[in-house]
């Protein structure tokens, strides 16, 4: 009887013993996982979020308000200065089946005189090249024209991404990358709504 | 004899095992004591580096609504990402001039500048007072119209920049 509850003294310790072990390890391995939660449930900084969003949004608007210069030679239909978000946008709807727009600017990039159409996108180009594509901002610009309700918007520029057209290049701000929209630009046309958006991504 | 020599072995055996889990049990303590701190570490100079970024978002939206540069007519709202190339013009020099005495307390350690894009490529040096011996600098950008007055015929010209702000810490 003794030697028994001695034997069984001794293996209730050792299954204490282990018991004991088995809580530790469980207790390391919920602290790993608390660490690992923490890690990966890490938002992103709101400076980040912050920029991207005002960023998108102030360069949509400061390049709808830019007007195009007197050297561009396209202000001949009246004395003020054309603005992109607003003259040569509209000239580029009504006219982007026709040979020739109204306003025929100088090109930035080629130096020609363009259909509106082309001057906008060698405009916009140029503008986000030097700006956005300088701070290694990658981006996406659409400028769809919604003629009725319903119908599929027609893209009067090609998309431009920060390599140049996305069609060609690829880039861009695609659906399943982490974006931010400038919301869309809508400007009201003869030819129906055009709807300016930038998108921006890193 | 025999059976004191098993029981020695046996306790040796134990002891043995006993040195082997308080080894292997301190090897795991120290690698979460040195991962905690690599930790902290981290979290410490992100903490740093978020601090820096809000200083930058803060000064950055200060620079955008100052008086100073943003695009006003009279007593109507003032034109917001716009500024005034009349007023840019003087307030580099003015910014500069009053540097420590005024804006020093609004933007502390920053340099501040406005780049033109288009129609021409100037650029305006606004506030620049670097930190001197600083380890990190956080620059944003945001891109600004800039209003000419002197350059349209019946209307104001409206260009292209962008304005930098860098902070230093």
């Amino acid at each position: 009887m003794r030697v028994e509850r001695k034997i069984d003294g001794k293996l209730s310790r050792k299954g204490q013993m282990e018991a004991i072990g088995l809580v530790v390890i469980v207790i390391l391995i919920a602290l790993g996982m608390l660490f690992m939660a923490t890690f990966a449930l890490k938002s992103e900084p709101q400076k980040k979020i912050f920029t991207r969003k005002g960023l998108a949004y102030s360069t949509m608007s400061a390049l709808m308000k830019t007007t195009v210069r007197d050297e561009a030679g396209c202000s001949f239909l009246s004395a003020e200065a054309p603005k992109i978000g607003g003259d040569v946008i509209e000239d580029c709807a009504k006219y982007k089946d026709v040979d020739r727009s109204l306003y025929q600017c100088i090109g930035p990039i080629s130096h020609q005189p363009l259909h509106s159409c082309a001057f906008l996108e060698e405009m916009i180009t140029s503008s986000l090249t030097k700006t956005l594509g300088g701070w290694n901002k990658n981006y996406e610009f659409h400028s769809q024209l919604i003629t009725l309700q319903g119908e599929t918007p027609i893209d009067i520029v090609k998309p431009i991404c920060e390599k140049g057209f996305c069609e060609d290049v690829g880039g861009g701000c695609p659906k399943w990358k982490e974006r931010d929209s400038s919301g869309l630009f809508p400007i009201n046309t003869g030819a129906g709504l055009v709807e300016n958006t930038l998108y921006l991504c890193d | 004899m025999k059976s004191k020599k098993k029981m020695n072995r046996k306790g040796q055996m134990q002891m043995t095992e006993t040195i082997a889990i308080l080894f292997i049990f301190f090897i795991l303590l120290m690698f979460g004591v040195i991962f905690y701190f690599r930790y902290q570490k981290a979290a410490f100079q992100e903490k740093e580096e978020e601090l820096l970024g809000q200083r930058a978002m803060e000064s950055t939206l200060k620079a955008l609504f100052m008086p100073e540069l943003i695009c006003s007519r009279g007593e109507a709202e003032p034109e917001d990402n716009c500024f005034d190339v009349l007023k840019l013009n003087s307030s580099s020099e003015t910014m500069q001039h009053y540097l420590d005495d005024y804006y020093f307390e609004i933007f502390s350690y920053a340099t501040i500048t406005v780049e033109e894009v288009y129609p021409e490529n100037k650029t305006w040096i606004l506030y620049d007072k670097p930190k001197p011996d600083f380890t990190r600098k956080e620059p944003t950008f945001f891109v600004v119209t800039l209003r000419d007055e002197l350059a349209g015929k019946n209307q104001p010209h409206y260009g292209l920049g962008y304005v930098a702000v860098t902070v230093y810490s």
